[in-house]
């Protein structure tokens, strides 16, 4: 039972970063209707970046991880500047490959200026653990599942509240009318690719957290999140991080029990887990399981 | 049962509760042509929509050339030969005007796939004369010149005979335009409007057509039904329908053939029709 | 003659363009070296793979990031069918194409409820799922190490590994290159039919809008199914070459990179032309090795157990950035910049005038660059109406 408890703690708080990086794509794909394959690049690059501030630089943890998500941001603004832009007019296949070219190239540059090693991203929380309820659990699932709740009740106050947020939901509503009505759409969809890099960046941080570390393949967590963002159906907030509580504890959960239970499945087959789930479902509710059932077709 | 191409009976359409058609009765004999007129959000597209398979019904039939094709894929609808024109022109802009109005001919041509990749001579041949029918076509709707042009470049009025050609070079038996002379200029409209009534009499297909130019709708149709609402209001020839009291709260003063300004003001006391 | 029929003289041209590739077909085995050779069989069953994915996503505008696994589950039947119960090339290569064929086929149906994005991301899921498979279905894919018992391929008495030909006896590349590059003939010349025929049309009126064509009477299903089981059978029958020539199939090298790479291919060869899964073959085929050449003289890179970047990473690092030169710059990728190419060359000055593409009546706009959607077709000069460039 402890057991079980231990891992839904991990898995929710797993389930914490795999939504924000969900976040990310939505609010990407809400404003320009891109869905951003280099995701991964810049959750990588939180955690390296990170990596380079509190360890090889001694910088204050919470201030290097900082640094690095504000330039994993930069990096996500700059790259929808010098790309996205250009790509608006196209089909869908032209901004998929050229952000999935764009992962394969920074993939690459981290792996050229950091190298394969694992490093440790110098977080407080290590290995340690707290006792909750009579359960231990990991102080860094924790701390993952505080960070995500506050960067959540923040992003959810900013859209509701601020000018910025009201832009930026009127823009992902309907971008002809946002022109029209004299928002500066270019900066908002900036804007919007910033916030989607930074909070990937963020989750790989809390990925990399504890007894985690920056590494190469850190990346392809933010493929694990694809099907939290299709499970929520692509254009809802509460959707993408009720899809990625579901996908963490769905990995979780089956990395724990599977290999004694379902011997059968396959040697890890909770990587593929939340993929299966999300055929399953979107096979019985293609809309995805938050969106409204499209008006009847053919 | 009677020989009619198109009955409507009762069609009801929802568009997430927004009813867009309320009941909607029509019957269209063989080489009838009918307008359907109303204003915007009447529901007029919605019906050709419905007629052609493109929106299910939530209640109510569609029946063509005697066939039920109610809450059927498009391309059932198709195959009873019914052919449609869109509002904003819906050529394959990669592919040349032949092309697209080969594709008009889609369900004459037999072949399937594997003959397609085997290249066979006897389908070329096939191929070759639906190619001359399409020639024919193109140069009725006076499109002639612009076969190997690819409909990207098209000017707008080219565009939308061509639009035309591709319905018509699919021998339907029923032909849908939704608005086929919006955006022409008066010379252009009236060659349309030449062109379909030359096309649906003796023997030729029945039409259904929207548009919103009372001229045109009276030079081209047999008779006309007036939709508000997603119902049925009127129906009857053009001048009767277009000077019908329930219209005119809707519409601004409708205007006949040798009338006044379109949406004129509506005839003052004593006044007769213009 | 109707409009648009070949002329004279380019029917000639035609001919010699085809006698020559027969000579360079014949002879590039027995002159080129087996380094150079082996790049091109590569090329050649990339090419393959990347005509069927060509279908699929240049034409029918269905994106699929799966594709690598159609290629590596044409490896393992043939090794199942070749190796384990011993059936000759005659059997293991249709058997390939044919399960490649209903594999696609059986994801063709999720493309009638998701497009775009979507689609793109549930093809994600069938690549997982598949490679998931591979690692795992031991008994039948050999696990995590993979299989080497795949089949040599040998037509009747002729092992093409090891021919022998007026008492020479060639190399493994020289009779694979033969092999590898009729069947790229064989490929191409199919779908160069199909886009002309009523598929081809129908296929790019889906991709267009998938109502219209559904009104125009396509049976829009059945041509998405179709493009999928096409593009299924033809990596299959790439990976079954594949498997064949590297003599090993194993789970690790059909990943997402792999569909990358073949999405690459198709995408700088230039998307929803004939020509393109082959140009874009050969250039990424090529580049790797031409990056090995000019890396001896970067200074940044690695030598042995120098820091620095390696090869290797400057070579995936190359093919990121070309991947996104060629999305903004040349999205009609290497073909269309040949058109332009010879475009150039024509406006220049020539003392024998030659025909030129058929001037269109007034009034149209030559979409150029700007507000180029697709950005495919261009009239080629004489060629038949009605049909692709």
């Amino acid at each position: 039972m402890t057991e079980l408890a231990r891992l839904v703690v991990e898995g929710v708080a797993l389930g914490g970063a795999y939504g924000l990086v969900a976040l990310g794509f939505v609010v990407i794909a809400k404003a320009t209707g891109v869905v951003n394959f280099a995701q991964g690049t810049f959750l990588a690059l939180g955690a390296y970046l990170t990596y380079n501030g509190a360890v090889t630089w001694g910088l204050w943890f919470p201030l290097a991880a900082a640094l690095a998500v504000a330039a994993s941001a930069g990096a996500g603004a700059g790259l929808e500047r010098l790309v996205v832009r250009r790509l608006a007019a196209r089909p869908p296949h032209a901004a998929i490959m050229a952000t999935i070219g764009v992962a394969v190239a920074g993939d690459q540059v981290i792996t050229m200026v950091w190298g394969f090693d694992h490093h440790p991203i110098g977080d407080p929380w290590g290995a340690s653990s707290l006792r909750l309820g009579g359960v231990s659990v990991a102080t860094v699932d924790v701390a993952v599942l505080a960070v995500t709740v506050v960067v959540v009740a923040a992003g959810a106050v900013f859209f509701a509240r601020s000018r910025l947020g009201l832009a930026m939901r009127a823009r992902a509503a309907d971008g002809e009318l946002a022109v029209a009505c004299g928002i500066p759409v270019h900066a908002v969809d900036a804007l919007a690719w910033a916030l989607g890099a930074g909070l990937a960046a963020l989750a790989g941080v809390l990925l990399a957290a504890g007894t985690a570390t920056a590494r190469p393949d850190l990346g392809l967590a933010a493929l694990r999140a694809f099907p939290a963002v299709i499970l929520a159906g692509f254009a809802s907030v509460p959707g993408a991080l009720v899809g990625g509580l579901v996908v963490g504890l769905v990995e979780v959960l089956t990395a724990g029990y599977a290999p004694v239970h379902a011997p059968w499945l396959g040697v890890n087959v909770h990587q593929v887990a939340p993929y299966a789930v999300m055929l399953v479902v979107l096979w019985l509710r293609p809309a995805g399981l938050f969106t409204a059932s499209p008006a009847r077709r053919w | 049962m009677s020989a009619a191409v198109l009955e409507v009976e009762g069609l009801v359409v929802d568009y997430g509760g927004v009813r867009a058609l309320d009941g909607v009765d029509l019957t269209v004999a063989p080489g009838e042509v009918v307008g359907l007129i109303g204003p915007n959000g009447a529901g007029k597209t919605t019906l050709l929509d419905g007629v052609c398979g493109l929106v299910r019904g939530h209640g109510g039939r569609v029946v063509v050339a005697g066939e039920d094709v109610t809450g059927l894929a498009p391309h059932r609808a198709a195959a009873r030969g019914v052919a449609r024109s869109f509002q904003r022109t819906s050529l394959v802009a990669d592919l040349d005007v032949m092309a697209n109005l080969l594709l008009g001919r889609h369900r004459h041509l037999g072949a399937g796939f594997l003959d397609g990749l085997l290249g066979r001579r006897r389908l070329r041949d096939e191929e070759d004369r639906h190619r001359a029918r399409c020639v024919a076509v193109a140069e009725h709707v006076g499109v002639g010149g612009y076969l190997a042009v690819p409909a990207r470049v098209l000017p707008f009025g080219v565009r939308k005979r061509v639009e035309l050609a591709r319905a018509l070079a699919a021998e339907p038996r029923l032909l849908l335009l939704d608005e086929p002379t919006a955006g022409l200029a008066p010379e252009e409209a009236d060659a349309v409007v030449a062109i379909v009534r030359d096309v649906a009499g003796g023997g030729g297909p029945a039409v259904v057509v929207v548009d919103h130019d009372l001229r045109v709708v009276a030079g081209m149709t047999d008779r006309v039904v007036a939709l508000d609402h997603g119902r049925v209001v009127a129906t009857g020839p053009a001048a009767a329908v277009a000077a019908h009291p329930a219209l005119a709260s809707t519409y601004l003063g409708p205007t006949l053939p040798g009338g006044g300004p379109r949406g004129a003001r509506e005839p003052a006391p004593g006044e007769g029709p213009p | 003659m109707g409009p648009g029929a070949p002329t004279p003289g380019g029917r000639g041209r035609r001919r010699a363009a085809w006698a020559a590739g027969g000579l360079a077909y014949l002879a590039l085995p027995l002159v080129v070296d087996d380094y150079w050779l082996s790049v091109l069989v590569v090329a050649g069953i990339t090419a393959v793979a990347a005509v069927g994915l060509n279908l699929l996503t240049g034409y029918c505008g269905q994106v699929s990031l799966g594709h690598a696994f159609f290629v590596g589950a044409g490896a393992y039947v043939a090794a199942v069918v070749g190796s384990t119960a011993g059936l000759p090339l005659a059997l293991w290569l249709p058997a390939a194409t044919a399960v490649g064929a209903a594999l696609g086929a059986a994801t063709g149906p999720f493309a009638l409820r998701f497009s775009g994005h979507l689609l793109a991301v549930v093809t994600l899921a069938v690549l997982f799922a598949g490679q998931h498979v591979f690692r795992n279905w031991t008994w039948l894919t050999g696990g995590g190490a993979g299989r080497s018992d795949l089949p040599i391929a040998s037509l009747g008495p002729f092992d093409l590994s090891a021919l022998v030909v007026a008492g020479h006896r060639l190399s493994f590349d020289q009779g694979y290159f033969w092999l590898v590059w009729a069947v790229v003939v064989v490929v191409v010349a199919a779908s160069a039919n199909l886009v002309r025929s009523r598929m081809g049309r129908a296929m790019v009126a889906v991709r267009e809008d998938d109502r219209v064509a559904a009104v125009l009477g396509i049976d829009v299903a059945r041509t998405k199914v179709t493009a999928f089981a096409l593009a299924g059978a033809l990596a299959a029958l790439a990976g079954a070459l594949h498997g064949s020539y590297r003599q090993y199939v194993g789970p690790e090298e059909w990943d997402l990179l792999a569909s990358i790479e073949y999405l690459a291919v198709v995408l700088v060869g230039g998307l929803g032309t004939v020509g393109g899964p082959v140009a874009g073959a050969l250039f990424l085929g090529a580049v790797p090795h031409l990056v090995a050449g000019v890396s001896g003289a970067l200074p940044f890179v690695a030598r042995g157990a120098e820091p620095g970047v390696t090869v290797g990473q400057l070579d995936r690092l190359s093919f990121g950035v070309v991947i996104v030169a060629f999305v903004l710059a040349e999205p009609r990728g290497l073909v269309a910049l040949g058109h332009r190419l010879r475009a150039r060359l024509a406006a220049r000055p020539r003392t024998r005038p030659r025909p030129g593409p058929p001037a269109w009546p007034p009034g149209c706009h030559d979409g150029g660059r700007a507000g180029d959607r697709q950005g495919r077709l261009r009239p080629s000069g004489p060629a038949r109406a009605g049909g692709d460039a």
